[in-house]
């Protein structure tokens, strides 16, 4: 089964890596939009995520070659899509570095069990109302569904400071919804 | 996972609020891209199943006509040992009808003297026979050609000797005339 998930739209991604300009453009219309949002969120400039999935769409068709099935192409779009938005957060000095985070630990006051149901507009608004550096974390692990091994990697510190500043972000954002 | 967290990854698709610029977004994707002629797929073609259908072919029609040349060569090796063996043969058995015949036309001879010397003459030429058809079996053997020119020699020698005796016995009986 989950090969089968491996190999969606293969016909297309193949067709593509032949240089099928009809392929490429199928494929850039089922995965356009969402690149965009992941794009969005990462940077928060419509112009910056522009030129993001421009570059990515760019580079995914001509190193087309390369894919093989070892994820969804939809997976490895997103990495391509991530990995240069960082790139580009890194360019500006707007990445989200891990502040004094060898001192931070979970205060026991972070009850998890009680972190309420949250309207989602509410949560949408509060993480653009969250400092450049959290809405990345919270982008991440929420809505990209990376872990924080993964995160890790992708913003290239430990998984222990990723999981730091996820619970501080999260704490941050539930403070601001309820502000809403 | 908490019911915050939880909330949030069920709704995810709700985070997608941002619509791509599509066909302009496109536009400059396909201005970068690699034209189907331009693109120039590095095809591994030993990792492709003609290929290798291919080389087995190729592989073993070349072991095959290197084990045809080693026939033909020793097929040659071969021939030229049965010419070599008949012209041997046919020298011999040509000496051996010689004298043979000789014993046949001579006058001095009972019909019995000779039937019995054409006699030792038939064993002769079974064990001749004989020692052709091992040779069939075994080409290489020296020691069975070797056999067949002694039997040859034989059977020439007995005719020799054959008629020495009577030419001799000619000459005794001249000689015995002028004693006279």
């Amino acid at each position: 089964m989950e090969t089968n998930i491996l190999y969606t739209h293969k016909e297309l991604v193949e067709q593509s890596k032949l240089g099928d300009r009809n392929s490429q453009y199928k494929l850039y219309e089922l995965y356009v939009d969402a690149m965009y949002n992941i794009s969005m969120r990462m940077v928060r400039i419509k112009e910056d995520a522009e030129d993001i999935v421009q570059d990515s769409f760019v580079e995914a068709f001509n190193k087309l070659d390369s894919f093989k099935y070892e994820s969804t192409f939809g997976s490895w779009l997103k990495r391509i899509i991530i990995n240069k938005s960082i790139n580009h957060l890194k360019k500006r000095r707007i990445l989200a570095t891990p502040i004094d985070d060898q001192m931070y630990r979970i205060k026991a006051e972070d009850n998890e069990d009680e972190a309420p149901v949250m309207e989602i507009k509410k949560v949408i608004k509060g993480i653009r109302l969250l400092p450049a550096g959290y809405q990345q974390i919270i982008s991440l692990y929420l809505i990209e569904g990376y872990d924080h091994i993964e995160i890790g990697e992708i913003l290239n510190i430990s998984s222990s400071t990723s999981k730091s500043q996820y619970h501080r972000a999260k704490k941050k954002l539930i403070e601001i919804v309820k502000t809403l | 996972m908490d019911n915050f967290e939880k909330n949030i990854k069920e709704n995810k698709a709700l985070f997608d609020v941002y619509k791509a610029d599509k066909s302009k977004l496109w536009a400059n994707i396909e201005s970068r891209l690699e034209s189907p002629e331009q693109k120039v797929r590095a095809i591994r073609l030993w990792n492709t199943p003609v290929f290798k259908i291919a080389a087995t072919i190729i592989i073993a029609l070349g072991l095959f006509s290197l084990i045809n040349i080693g026939l033909n060569s020793s097929s040659e090796q071969n021939s030229f040992a049965s010419q070599e063996l008949s012209d041997i043969d046919m020298h011999y058995k040509g000496l051996v009808a010689y004298h043979v015949k000789l014993v046949e036309n001579n006058t001095q001879l009972s019909s019995e003297e000779k039937k019995a010397f054409l006699l030792f003459m038939d064993e002769l030429d079974d064990e001749y026979e004989v020692l052709k058809q091992e040779l069939q079996k075994d080409l290489d053997s020296e020691r069975v050609l070797e056999a067949i020119v002694i039997n040859y020699k034989k059977r020439i020698e007995l005719i020799e000797n054959l008629l020495k005796q009577i030419n001799s016995s000619k000459k005794m009986e001249s000689d015995d005339v002028y004693m006279l």
